[in-house]
């Protein structure tokens, strides 16, 4: 009795069912379009198209007709997405026909009849840089959304896509946030093509190889994989491909959605993906057998697998003199590490263990304390959260209003603050100290996880000494050590140690040393350079005196 | 076999060179448990060797096993019941060796530095982080190895290299006025203290390469009493035999009388600072050792889960197992450590390679036949 009753029930909603668009929901309509084909009557198609598409201001739709006006048909693009000029030479090829050519008016003709019309045009007379044949609504709108023009012919159940692609983009700028003195100048933009030419032209080898997927049911943004054949490994290529195969979201608007997802282990502070605006770096990246992901719509490239030494290092290190760039590099790390501990071990030193510090320094330091009526942790956590708040402030003014800012920061809060005596001289100096440190940091993520460390040993400090910083450091390397990034080990060479690499990371040996890729990423083609090429004096004496008197 | 992660050699060297190195600087038991005094370079030189004969043996039985734990091969080589009682005695080693270890680090830190803490906390925390680590794995141990390493050979080199414009050759003379006993005295403990080889046994099947864990264990032993030796020197010559011998740390002793110039005073925070970070690498392998032994022992797969409740019950242990520092520094006198340390490290050694010996030739005459 119930299931008769069920039965009926399905069948009366069945009956019910009327497909007008405004009842189905996204998925729906997805669905719908999935199955949809092109139909050999224009109208329909027409039809199909102004429905799907709605009453959108950008949908053009431009008939034309063929072989003397007996075949007519249909340039459907939406404007804004199209290069203009490629339409009208996409006009222009097909009224040469229909006006000028009377003997291909024929060929047309035999060629409709024979139902490969579309065949025959994209082979004989257009000349766009693509050009493909569907029957698939389904391609037909990723096409014209993308910004291609669909050319539909009536009595021909299928439809010929052709590349006319050309939005507003970008020109090649230089990134602001890894500024070089020396180095070149351009960086990503948003376009994917664009983008990818940059990278081909510092590779000139077919062994790039990049790989598309389509991330995104709504965006369905373009993701390409580079990588050089051969010479990165194929277990890292499956697992990054695993990887992004699985990715199943909406829409794709940054690369960070995409790192989101690869992340090794995503509840660490440290970044795993290194990411940058840099074609340089990207290749110098492929060049050591890494992967580099390129997402549509974004500067940022991520590049991966990642060690920690990659965040601390900047084109520059690779552009200057090595003994400048190890130098600087030296002092990066320190900073790095200031950046992270400066705080926390001056609490811990002031609260805790006083008696490290020379007397007549102790005692300067004591005397600017007096009347300030906050326990030293508390001033600092003052101080770092005031910085804090100025650096985001900083972060989303207007340029305009810039200049405010920095009067009220460094006037009002720090000049009144140490007047009234809410905050000792010292407690400021060291804040500034470490505000400075951090902004060397060359990778903004990293410098990132430095913030949030900086707090961790604030409070470790600050409740249990130097003790407490001892812990902190075993914590951090502790998870330093367990951290992979795609299965390499985010803290090489220090952990495990490698001494080969140790080349290019506290220090930039001289190029001629580094002769050898990275030990750990795939081992192929471990060699970078043949050994011998340490420059040397020249065994003949070249433009001298002598040479001259002879 | 139990976790198939592996590490370098050059990680469980390093783990070697700073666990010998720990107890061994910090404590000076060269100096102190003896009446050396001036001649106890020469006592760290027959530690040197001896300590190098034993190194060998251990390695060398674990060599001959590559792919089994100490616990597996004693069973295997004595059979089930005297095998599991070998078994229990280097699990008890394993704790007992970092409740000491531990105890000391945990001692100096209260005592000298955060007076009013108490120790459990101190304790507690350098074990937890050890359970995290090795928690995680082998492999993380081994990096940890590698990165503390340098930290610590930079204290080593600090501590031989800021004493010496105090240092004063004529505190090391007269050269063995009284003979070799008193040297020989003076060696005793910390050779019995080598018992701590016995992590060998346990780290040998996850080594890269098991055929070669005699040369590394050797090569890590030899340069940590080497650098022992050096240090030896160095606090006697700075600190005189007779202050030096009675000091309960004669090292931090050291360093504290250390100052270079104004700026420069109370540089022993460094040396606590790196000697904490070998505590933990020893705690640490300890740890390991101690839960695989137990895995091994019961027949485990994995040793992870034991990780956590064996460390809460070493805390209580190490804070509840000694009344005070003195009672450690007793137990570590050489009436009483030597007949036991003696016992618990050369009885399972001349044990398990005579068991070995005798079924090699056992075997081989049945071969023959």
């Amino acid at each position: 009795m119930l299931n008769w009753l069920q039965k009926m029930k399905n069948m009366f909603n069945k009956k019910n069912k009327t497909y007008t668009l405004e009842d189905l929901d996204l998925s729906e309509i997805k669905a719908y379009v999935k199955d949809l084909k092109v139909e050999q009557k224009l109208h329909k198609n027409i039809t199909v198209i102004n429905e799907l598409l709605g009453e959108s201001y950008d949908l053009s739709i431009r008939e034309f007709k063929l072989a003397g006006g007996d075949i007519r048909g249909i340039i459907v693009f939406l404007s804004g997405m199209i290069e203009s000029r490629a339409l009208e030479r996409l006009f222009h090829s097909l009224e040469i026909e229909i006006r000028e050519v009377k003997k291909s008016t024929n060929k047309i003709k035999a060629a409709y009849k024979k139902g490969d019309l579309l065949e025959y045009l994209s082979q004989n007379i257009l000349n766009n840089e693509s050009l493909v044949k569907t029957n698939d609504f389904k391609e037909v709108f990723t096409d014209l959304t993308s910004g291609g023009s669909a050319v539909f012919l009536d009595g021909i159940n299928e439809v010929l896509l052709c590349e006319t692609r050309g939005y507003a983009v970008r020109s090649l700028e230089e990134p602001n946030n890894e500024i070089v003195i020396r180095g070149p100048r351009e960086g990503f933009v948003e376009n994917l093509y664009t983008n990818t030419s940059l990278i081909r032209k510092r590779l000139k080898i077919p062994n790039l190889w990049l790989e598309e997927m389509e991330i995104g049911d709504l965006s369905q943004s373009k993701v390409v994989i580079a990588y050089i054949k051969g010479l990165a490994s194929e277990e890292l290529l499956n697992e990054v491909k695993d990887r992004l195969k699985k990715i199943d979201i909406d829409t794709v608007l940054e690369s960070n959605i995409v790192q989101e997802y690869l992340t090794d282990s995503w509840l660490s502070p440290f970044p795993q993906i290194i990411q940058s605006e840099r074609p340089d770096r990207a290749v110098s990246c492929l060049v050591e057998g890494k992967v580099v992901i390129l997402v549509e719509n974004t500067p940022f490239v991520l590049m991966l697998p990642a060690t920690l030494n990659m965040f601390l290092q900047a084109p520059d290190d690779y552009n200057d003199t090595f003994i400048v760039s190890s130098l600087i590099r030296l002092l990066r790390y320190f900073t790095f590490l200031v950046s992270i501990f400066l705080p926390g071990l001056y609490i811990a030193i002031a609260n805790y263990n006083p008696e490290l510090l020379p007397v007549s320094f102790l005692l300067r330091i004591a005397s600017t304390r007096e009347g300030v009526p906050f326990p030293l942790i508390v001033e600092s956590l003052l101080m770092e959260g005031v910085f804090e708040i100025l650096r985001e402030a900083g972060l989303r003014l207007p340029m305009a209003i810039g200049s405010a800012l920095s009067i009220v920061g460094a006037l009002v809060l720090g000049e009144a603050a140490i007047n009234a005596g809410l905050v000792s001289p010292p407690m400021v100096i060291v804040v500034a100290i470490t505000a400075i440190a951090s902004f060397t940091v060359p990778n903004y993520s990293m410098g990132l996880a430095a913030r949030i460390l900086r707090f961790g040993f604030l409070f470790l400090g600050g409740l249990l000494g130097m003790f407490g910083i001892q812990f902190g450091i075993l914590l951090v390397l502790i998870h330093l050590c367990s951290l992979r990034s795609f299965g390499q080990p985010y803290f090489q060479p220090f952990a495990p140690l490698i001494w080969q690499d140790l080349k290019d990371t506290l220090i930039r040996a001289p190029w001629w040393s580094l002769r050898k890729r990275p030990v750990l990423m795939g081992g192929r083609e471990p060699e970078r350079q043949p050994p011998g090429q340490k420059p040397e004096k020249p065994s003949r004496i070249i433009n001298s005196e002598e040479k001259d008197d002879g | 076999m139990m976790d198939k992660t592996r590490i370098n050699n050059r990680q469980m060297g390093f783990m070697l060179f700073i666990m010998r190195s720990t107890i061994i600087i910090a404590f000076l038991p060269v100096l102190t448990s003896a009446d050396a005094l001036q001649d106890a370079w020469a006592s760290a030189f027959i530690i040197l060797i001896s300590s190098l004969v034993i190194t060998a043996a251990v390695a060398g039985l674990s060599q001959r096993f590559p792919q089994q734990t100490i616990v597996d091969y004693s069973q295997k080589l004595c059979g089930n019941w005297l095998g599991k009682l070998l078994g229990l005695i280097f699990l008890w080693l394993f704790l007992q060796m970092s409740v000491i270890e531990v105890r000391i680090y945990g001692e100096v830190i209260t005592t000298n530095f955060m007076t009013r803490t108490p120790l459990t906390f101190v304790v507690g925390i350098i074990i937890l982080s050890s359970a995290i680590c090795v928690y995680q794995g082998i492999e993380i141990l081994g990096r940890m190895a590698d990165v503390l390493f340098i930290i610590f050979l930079l204290m080593v080199i600090i501590v031989l290299i800021l004493p010496l414009t105090t240092f004063e050759g004529t505190n090391l003379q007269p050269v063995l006025a009284r003979g070799w006993g008193p040297v020989i005295r003076g060696s005793l403990v910390p050779i019995a203290l080598i018992a701590q080889v016995w992590v060998i046994g346990v780290l040998t099947p996850n080594l890269l390469k098991p055929e070669r864990v005699v040369y590394t264990s050797l090569l890590a032993i030899g340069f940590s009493l080497f650098t022992l030796i050096l240090i030896v020197v160095v606090v006697v010559g700075v600190l005189g035999a007779f202050e030096g011998s009675r000091a309960v740390f004669p090292l931090f002793y050291m360093i504290r009388s250390i100052e270079i110039s104004e700026f420069l005073q109370r540089t022993e925070l460094l040396i606590i600072f790196a000697w904490g970070m070998g505590i933990f690498i020893s705690a640490s392998t300890y740890l390991y050792a101690g839960a695989v032994s137990v895995a091994r022992f019961f027949g485990l797969k994995s040793y992870s889960s034991l990780v956590w409740p064996m460390s809460i019950s070493w805390i209580l242990l190490t804070t509840t197992g000694f009344e005070s520092m003195f009672e450690v520094h007793k137990f570590l006198m050489s009436e009483i450590y030597v007949p036991y340390g003696m016992t618990i490290l050369l009885g399972p050694l001349i044990l398990l390679w005579l068991v070995y010996g005798l079924r090699k030739i056992g075997k081989e005459k049945e071969d023959n036949k």
